[in-house]
């Protein structure tokens, strides 16, 4: 609180800027820091992606301008392409995953007959308090390769053979699915039930004097009155999932044979693991330029930023 | 110091709550039965809502399964791995400790030895070596880096924390209920990082390494500090500034008429009718901090591991010790889940800002 009456009393008595514009002074630390750690690096990477920049000639200064010459090594690469494929396949596959167990979830702790409903929500919220790479590493013990993973096991109990689930392609794409939607049903839960407890009940009943049955009612009154919010949830998570970077890193690093690097992780591999910064800033700028763009449409067209205009 | 004491306040209603619940479930049962036993309750609906009732809880514990498999996992020792090959076990073999002695370690503050020089006399103090725990007594003899690694977090998060509340409070109150220049660009400007920034970090790496060891700053937990705080400002200013439009104008104004300078309205009105989301804010710059991984395991060296970064190295070597990391990862986290259970409303309430109610 001492800080708050400092910087306002400072303000207070300086003569030198003009009183109608003072209060820029108290937002302007906190957008200088933020510049200062966002912007800035965003500027660098940029001027990274033109050059040949390697951990070897960085640090020396001996870093080269190469043109656009990254850019077109990058977009030229199969490996590139199966990247950017297999990171909008994840988008599509696990935001209709997240959807549905949200709103299955979310049905199921709004029932009208479910008892302690407020006490089931505070339980099922719980994975949203939980570091990413804590459940992110618990997961990886889930679907681990081993014949007593825990995944294996369910299978087993279900008379199947045991999977390799991180060494399959496949597997492994399901296996970050299953985790992602489970990181991110917390989020997509608590956004469908507070929808939910805002649908009319009157519709409802009106509904039910017309004789029609739950699904009817689901269906008809229901996801009319949660379909914007919903959009919404699924926007924000769909913009999560092209940025998903520790799952993969985690499970098996993209792997197997980089089949599945989503995009964020196959910039930060050419980086770090085969030392082409130049490379790995031109993927990052790319993937960062899709996704800006993504959002860009989906603001306009959702109307995401309403709230900055009512206040 | 009073928003303290009335956050704990809540908080302690909050633990009554939890407490009281199974009482007061038990009563709303007999409640139930006297119904049906009088004939006012039908015994069909009873039954009805029992089974779905059951049935979202066990919705719900399926959900949380893995959570309780890591604890069976902690409890099961080096011996008995998780591994089991007769399939799942749902509570452990032969329950022990072990692992979570194995992360605590000791915790014995050694005797140091005080000189004090007196006029030519020298006198020597001894201070008597405290024993909280000596886990050698339990046979565990090699023990985690996890005390280590703790410190390295908080001497990460408490910097974080104070430069980031100094940097959003201000911010918050200003861009709640000041007009400026660049106002409504500021706010949407961090609107769109909060909804896009999450997976900026890790694409800005490169750049971020590479001008921290330029500058000399790997490895510097000051300058991580000051990178977790200036991620945390959009989103915790608009969490705040949220917060602060729902208190009303008219206090200020009364307070105003009685001839309060504003400083005064904002330590007597703002601050403390904003508590709700001070405590919200202090948690999630503290949780930045806290459990921030990618950048943390890029740009500090094995001494400075944070918490985060060392679970991972658990996990990095070629086959992960079970018992002991689910004791690790266990201790890492329940105290943040604790928080979040508490804090759980404010969160919520949070969380449905702005454009959210379409």
């Amino acid at each position: 609180m001492s800080v708050v009456d400092s910087a306002v009393e400072r303000v207070a008595d300086s003569p030198v800027v003009s009183k109608d514009d003072l209060p820029l002074l108290l937002v302007l630390p906190g957008l200088f820091v933020f510049l200062a750690f966002m912007l800035f690096p965003v500027l660098y990477l940029v001027y990274l992606s033109f050059t040949n920049a390697e951990p070897a000639t960085l640090f020396q200064g001996k870093e080269q301008w190469v043109g656009l010459a990254n850019y077109v090594t990058v977009l030229s690469d199969g490996q590139f392409w199966n990247s950017m494929g297999v990171t909008w396949l994840f988008v599509a596959t696990s935001v209709a995953l997240k959807v549905l167990v949200g709103l299955g979830i979310g049905l199921v702790v709004t029932g009208e007959r479910v008892r302690g409903k407020r006490f089931m929500r505070a339980l099922i919220i719980i994975p949203l308090g939980l570091p990413g790479i804590f459940t992110i590493t618990i997961w990886r013990g889930i679907f681990s390769s081993a014949e007593f993973g825990l995944a294996n096991q369910f299978l087993r109990m279900a008379g199947l053979d045991s999977i390799a689930w991180l060494s399959e392609r496949w597997m492994a794409f399901l296996a970050y699915n299953v985790t992602e939607a489970w990181l991110a049903y917390p989020f997509m839960v608590i956004i469908t039930v507070s929808a939910l407890q805002d649908v009319s009940e009157e519709l409802h009943e009106a509904a039910m004097i017309d004789g029609a049955g739950f699904f009817a009612r689901f269906l008809h009154v229901t996801l009319p009155s949660i379909k914007r919010p919903v959009l919404f949830a699924s926007i924000l998570t769909a913009a999560a999932s092209f940025q998903q970077f520790l799952i993969p890193y985690v499970f098996n690093q993209g792997g197997p044979s980089r089949t599945n690097e989503l995009l964020i992780v196959y910039g930060y591999r050419e980086a770090f693991r085969f030392q082409k910064y130049g490379e790995g800033a031109a993927i990052m700028l790319v993937a960062v330029a899709v996704i800006g763009v993504f959002m860009m449409l989906n603001v306009k067209k959702g109307q995401l930023a309403d709230g900055v205009d009512d206040a | 110091m009073s928003v303290i004491s009335d956050i704990a306040s809540e908080l302690a209603d909050d633990a009554r709550a939890a407490v009281m619940a199974p009482v007061e479930s038990v009563k709303d049962a007999k409640y139930t039965l006297e119904g049906i036993r009088e004939g006012r309750v039908s015994p069909a609906t009873v039954l009805k809502t029992a089974g779905i009732t059951l049935g979202a809880a066990v919705v719900v514990a399926l959900l949380l399964f893995p959570l309780y498999w890591v604890a069976v996992g902690a409890f099961s020792g080096t011996g008995a791995s998780l591994y089991s090959s007769s399939g799942i076990r749902l509570w452990p073999a032969d329950p022990t400790i072990e692992p979570f002695l194995w992360v605590i370690g000791d915790l014995i503050v050694p005797s140091y030895r005080i000189s004090l020089g007196l006029g030519g006399y020298e006198v020597f103090l001894q201070t008597p070596e405290l024993t909280f725990l000596d886990v050698s007594q339990y046979g565990v003899t090699e023990t985690s880096e996890f005390k280590r690694f703790f410190a390295n977090s908080l001497t990460v998060a408490i910097p974080t924390v104070l430069l980031a509340m100094c940097l959003i409070v201000p911010s918050a109150y200003a861009l709640s209920r000041r007009q400026f220049i660049g106002r409504s660009k500021v706010l949407y400007g961090y609107v769109l990082f909060t909804q896009i920034g999450g997976g900026l970090g890790v694409a800005l790496l490169i750049a971020l390494y590479a001008l921290f060891v330029q500058f000399g700053f790997n490895d510097s937990k000051l300058a991580l500090s000051a990178y977790y705080a200036a991620t945390a400002v959009p989103f915790n200013t608009w969490l705040l500034k949220t917060y602060m439009d729902g208190i009303p104008v008219s206090y200020e104004e009364a307070a105003m008429i009685d001839g309060a300078p504003s400083w005064k309205i904002v330590t007597e009105i703002i601050l403390p009718l904003s508590k709700a989301g001070l405590a919200t804010v202090f948690i999630f710059t503290f949780l930045t901090g806290w459990t921030e991984f990618v950048v943390a395991q890029t740009l500090l060296s094995t001494d400075n591991y944070t918490l985060p970064v060392g679970l991972y190295s658990l996990v990095g070597r070629y086959s992960i010790p079970w018992a002991r990391f689910s004791a690790f990862a266990l201790t890492f986290a329940a105290p943040i889940m604790l928080i979040y259970l508490f804090a759980q409303r404010y969160i919520e309430g949070g969380l449905s800002f702005g454009g959210m109610e379409g």
